[in-house]
């Protein structure tokens, strides 16, 4: 059986095409503004990839924000349903999911049947997704890829007030003023943002084994963070921002059944 | 196929006309010779009856809900409040409030008008806080009476604490009569302690017959009912009402009548919901889900007490006990006991009081899950609901948070909140019945 | 001179556990500064002030609603992080229902054998207050002398009364040498003082106060007095904060915080028959906290007297964020000052504050307040 997903998210649209529970070819891109006609070309161009067309499937999944705008889905289930699925399948053994994309964190907590038993997600707050990693690169002047590295190479702790991004950006920049090494400056700001996630899931339980899960999960710096914040080490998935695309692609294998 | 009937509660259009009637009759009392008074839905209003039958209260509550409601006009009272300085995260209730009280406009048209006095109640902060402000910019006589003696249980065996109420209720008798110039009629006050029993207890037993499946009524149409216990509780019209209301929704019970035709997921929500954003109510229809009430909607205006089987009922009133109210003393005593075993009141003091209530509820009113609004509008009604979510969490309830704001709509974000809620029927293994 | 009381701030914990190892006594952990700790010192029990440590922590969220008060949530993520595991109680006395969920919180997840949640009018302005309270401290008496297994007698309150008299007279006359145009000690070396005396052995405590205040006279300060400023607003122990702000050319000579002035300004009578009541009316009358200032605004005037008495150029506003109470006097009492000629500084704490974006804003404010001296 063939199935895709779709994950429309605030920044990019990414698509899983799964033939009987096997990865056959995945697919990538910026939403821009017009994120249905994006998805569509996207999901014609992961089809070909895998060398099937639309007939072939079995079913189409979508989730992220936009889920809804996916004209060609036959089903849609939000990034909560989503994300369990996915990291369940990649790890049977993750009870808790991280999922840090590019407007939203969230945490989701899920029984060894990939079964949804609580979830939280960071409202509204800059200070706990990658937006807030970016804004701080663009403070430090370096890209994201080298925010997170440069924090690798520090072992201070230098406390940042990490409520708020507003203030945290011109926190920063007085930092830059007395002279704070750019890689104490960086580990700052990967502590507070691992700080807000783990504040986050905390509400829900952190359980063993923790699957990080979305596109921040790319930043060594800010994991390097989060094991300290939370007291383990967790997992990081292979290709993290796919993961709730290939969960929407499993659930659609499942109802097509 | 819809599972139940349905049909539209006949009560609407009184319940419309009446409160239409309040907000006119504050504004014109004056033109009567009344009296006008502001002050909290807390507030012990049937001590101002005392003063006469021609006594109109404002209760700031409601009237900034109603304002919430009107989105525009909300977002300039917010604007005005803030232009003054004042905080953005007070409680939105009490900027709503003071935004029409500095721009002079009354939400029901004209300009604001002014009240004889203020007349409040203390248990969460910004209680007395809100009337000295209201006090001092109107220039207006103010009385504010502190309740937070703790949790009604320890009432019970510390008389000093009912004292401590009914003390400062004489005093502001004396006070009352001093503002008016008017002479204080005992008879009135315990004619109005009585209706407030009655009015409250019959709220009671309403919320108490939304325990049949399918409910009678949803928690959006009960918010349009519950109203008048804030708007005044010792009011006889509203009393009144809440007799007719009852009848009616036992005649939906006894015939099967429905407010959610596919009533298969029974929720309850908690504290003051968005009210500009009530559709959210009307969402959750799609997936056959019915919130049934709530701790709030049951217990800010209900009195309740624990029965014999140890389920929770209506209060019994001191009328239908046969306990006799002769005196003042005794009906500012029965007015602070009765007042003070609400259920509302409880969890200022304790949130694992409050989990126990909402376990109860859970478990009377046959619920499947909690919605928790954390309300960044009222610290008050938020006061340890993570303590609740916990505790809910813990006895195996599902539960789902939404962050908003009752009375600030720029707090409110409703695709996300939607999204919440189609993530949590997820997790109930809900599917929707209906498209969008 | 003031590094006994430095250590005390920096080694609260360290203290205690010595206190209790040496006294063999009980350790209290008292929420609010409405606590009678007469009471408590007549029980001989150490009352330790609960406060916050300034780091950030990811631990109270599961608990405590992120709307409420940065110094609430810091309390309580000591107590989870186990930082007092030596406290034998604790005791709220109600105030704001901020730190009231702290420490029902803290109740229920922190392990400790009694715990008491003391009802306090918050009407202290009426007449039924005292009455009420005299009550409700009789009841906290006798929960107390249950928990110990002794009671309480009048000589025991007595001496409970004296060494917190004791404490705050000797407390007074250190602050007398913030007044004048050489202040003889800075404003942060005040706040190590004030604030570790709600948790250091109040004898132990005044036996520092009057060993410095032997020596003070002959001080020679080695830093610019600058402009004078008052403190005003929520709870505030940030001696980051500030010794930032003295290092720009100010020295702050008083303060109304309730780990300030408002802790200890005034005394319990020690002339009354009845001692619980004459403690109620101590805690009735003090120099109120704006969540029970009504319908009344006494605070103003005082804060006022404070502000003219010690001679002050400005008032820097500190408000904890999201504190309710502070933040409904705010609007009036700034226009207040102003109107009365004292210009003010608003700002926001939180558990870390920016000290670079507020060391901007101070040398602003501290240039108007300069510029207006030379008119
Ligand atoms: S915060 Fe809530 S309880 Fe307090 S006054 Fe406002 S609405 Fe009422
Ligand atoms: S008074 Fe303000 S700072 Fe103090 S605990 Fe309450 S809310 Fe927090």
């Amino acid at each position: 059986m063939i199935t895709a997903g779709v994950d429309v998210g605030a920044k990019t649209v990414k698509i899983v095409v799964l033939r009987d529970r096997e990865v056959v070819a995945t697919a990538k891109d910026l939403s821009g503004f017009d994120q249905a006609k994006v998805a569509s070309e996207l999901l014609a161009q992961a089809l070909e990839k895998a060398n099937v067309t639309q007939g072939d499937l079995a079913g189409i999944c979508s989730t992220g924000a936009g889920r809804k705008i996916v004209s060609e889905a036959t089903h849609s289930v939000t990034e909560v349903s989503a994300g369990a699925k996915g990291s369940l399948f990649i790890n049977p053994d993750v009870r808790t999911v991280i999922d840090v994309g590019a407007e939203e964190g969230r945490a989701i907590r899920c029984t060894e049947k990939g079964k949804v038993e609580d979830f939280a997600v960071n409202e509204k707050c800059a200070a706990g997704s990658g937006a807030f990693t970016e804004s701080m690169a663009r403070a430090l002047e370096v890209d994201v890829a080298e925010l997170g590295k440069l924090s690798l190479g520090s072992d201070a702790s230098v406390p940042m007030n990490a409520q708020c991004a507003v203030f945290a950006e011109s926190e920063v920049v007085s930092l830059l003023h007395a002279e704070t090494p750019k890689q104490d400056i960086s580990k700052a700001i990967h502590d507070a943002i691992a700080s807000r996630i783990t504040s986050m899931a905390r509400r829900i339980g952190l359980n063993k084994e923790v699957l990080v899960i979305g596109g921040v999960a790319l930043n060594v710096g800010f994991i390097r963070s989060l094991n300290e914040a939370i007291e383990m080490d967790v997992i990081v998935a292979d290709d993290p921002e796919f993961v709730n695309a290939l969960g929407a692609a499993l659930i659609a294998a499942e109802r097509a059944n | 196929m819809a599972k139940y009937k349905t049909e539209p509660l006949k009560c609407w259009a009184k319940a419309k006309e009446l409160r239409d009637k309040y907000y006119q009759d504050y504004a014109t009392a004056h033109e009567r010779g009344g009296i006008r008074w502001t002050g909290g839905a807390w507030s012990f209003d049937a001590i101002p009856y005392g003063l006469g039958d021609d006594v109109y209260p404002i209760t700031g509550e409601p009237y900034a809900a109603s304002i919430a409601f009107n989105k525009e006009f909300s977002l300039k009272c917010m604007e005005a409040t803030e232009a003054k300085g004042w905080a953005r995260d007070l409680c939105s209730y009490m900027r709503n409030y003071w935004g029409s009280m500095y721009l002079n406009k009354y939400n029901f048209g004209g300009p604001y008008p002014k009240p004889t006095f203020a007349f409040q109640d203390h248990i969460c902060c910004s209680h007395a806080k809100w009337y000295q402000v209201v006090a001092e910019h109107e220039d207006i006589p103010y009385f504010n009476i502190d309740v937070s003696v703790g949790p009604y249980h320890l009432i019970k065996d510390n008389p000093q604490k009912i004292k401590y109420i009914v003390d400062q209720m004489h005093e502001s008798i004396e006070f009352l009569e001093k503002v008016t110039g008017r002479e204080y009629n005992d008879d009135k006050l315990i004619e109005a302690v009585k209706t407030d029993m009655r009015s409250t207890s019959t709220w009671a037993k309403i919320c108490e017959l939304n325990k049949n499946v399918p409910a009678p009524l949803e928690e959006k149409s009960m918010y349009s009912f519950y109203v008048f216990g804030t708007l005044s509780k010792a009011k006889k019209e509203f009393a009144d009402f809440y007799d007719e209301l009852y009848d009616e929704v036992k005649d939906r019970v006894d015939r099967g009548i429905a407010a959610v035709a596919n009533e298969r997921c029974r929720l309850m929500s908690d504290t003051q919901p968005p009210w500009g954003f009530l559709k959210v109510f009307r969402y959750l229809e799609k997936y056959g889900a019915i919130s049934v009430g709530s701790l709030y909607t049951f217990g800010l205006v209900g009195n309740w007490e624990v029965k014999k089987d140890g389920t929770w009922g209506a209060r019994e009133t001191y009328m239908e006990k046969g306990i006799e109210i002769n005196t003042r003393d005794e009906a500012l005593t029965a007015l602070a006991d009765w007042t003070l075993s609400r259920p509302e009141w409880q969890h200022f003091y304790d949130p694992g009081l409050k989990t126990e209530m909402m376990l109860r509820i859970a478990k009377e009113w046959k619920l499947t899950g909690v919605m928790l609004h954390l309300n960044r509008g009222c610290e008050g009604l938020s006061t340890g609901i993570m303590e609740n979510r916990l505790g809910l969490v813990e006895s195996g309830i599902p539960v789902m948070t939404f962050e908003g704001n009752m009375g600030d709509e720029r707090e409110f974000d409703l695709g996300r909140t939607m999204t919440r809620i189609d993530s949590f029927m997820e997790t109930l293994d809900l599917e929707p019945i209906s498209a969008d | 001179m003031f590094s006994k009381f430095e250590e005390w701030y920096r080694d609260r914990h360290d203290y205690a556990r010595a206190w209790k190892e040496k006294s063999s006594g009980k350790v209290f952990g008292c929420f609010c500064s409405y606590v009678p700790e007469e009471i408590l010192v007549a029980a001989n029990i150490l009352p330790v002030r609960v406060l916050g440590s300034h780091e950030p922590q990811d631990v109270t969220e599961p608990h405590l609603f992120g709307m409420f008060c940065p110094f609430c949530r810091d309390v309580l993520a000591q107590g989870l992080k186990g930082r007092y595991e030596y406290l034998d109680g604790i005791t709220l006395a109600q105030s704001c229902i901020h730190l009231r969920q702290a420490y029902r919180s803290w109740e229920q997840h922190v392990d400790q054998p009694f715990s008491y949640y003391l009802p306090h009018p918050m009407s202290v302005q009426s007449p039924a207050a005292v009455p009420y309270l005299r009550e409700e401290l009789e009841n906290y008496k006798k929960a107390v002398e249950e928990f110990t297994g002794s009671k309480i007698t009048n000589d025991d309150l007595d001496r409970g009364i004296r060494i917190l008299n004791e404490n705050r007279e000797a407390m007074h006359e250190l602050y007398k040498h913030r007044i004048g145009p050489e202040p003889k000690l800075s404003g942060k070396e005040a706040m190590w003082v004030t604030v570790s005396s709600t948790w250091i052995d109040k004898e132990e405590h005044t036996a520092e106060i009057r060993r410095v205040l032997k020596l003070i006279e002959e001080r020679e300060m080695d830093r610019e007095c600058g402009a004078k400023l008052m403190f005003v607003g929520s709870e505030n122990d940030d001696i980051e904060f500030i010794n930032m702000v003295e290092s720009v050319g100010a020295t702050v000579v008083v303060d109304d915080h309730c780990t300030g002035t408002r802790y200890f300004w005034n005394s319990t009578a020690d002339d009354m028959n009845d001692r619980i009541e004459a403690i109620a009316k101590r805690y009735v009358e003090r120099p109120a906290c704006p969540s029970k200032d009504h319908p009344v605004r006494t605070r103003f005037p005082h804060i006022l007297k404070l502000a003219k008495d010690f001679d002050v150029q400005g008032v820097i506003l500190i408000q904890q964020k999201f504190c309710d109470p502070h933040e409904a006097d705010m609007v009036p009492l700034r226009k207040y000052l102003e109107e009365n000629d004292i210009p003010c500084l608003f700002l926001e704490f939180d558990v870390t504050v920016p000290l670079g974006p507020f060391r901007i804003r101070v040398e602003a404010f501290l240039e108007m307040v300069g510029e207006e001296d030379l008119f």
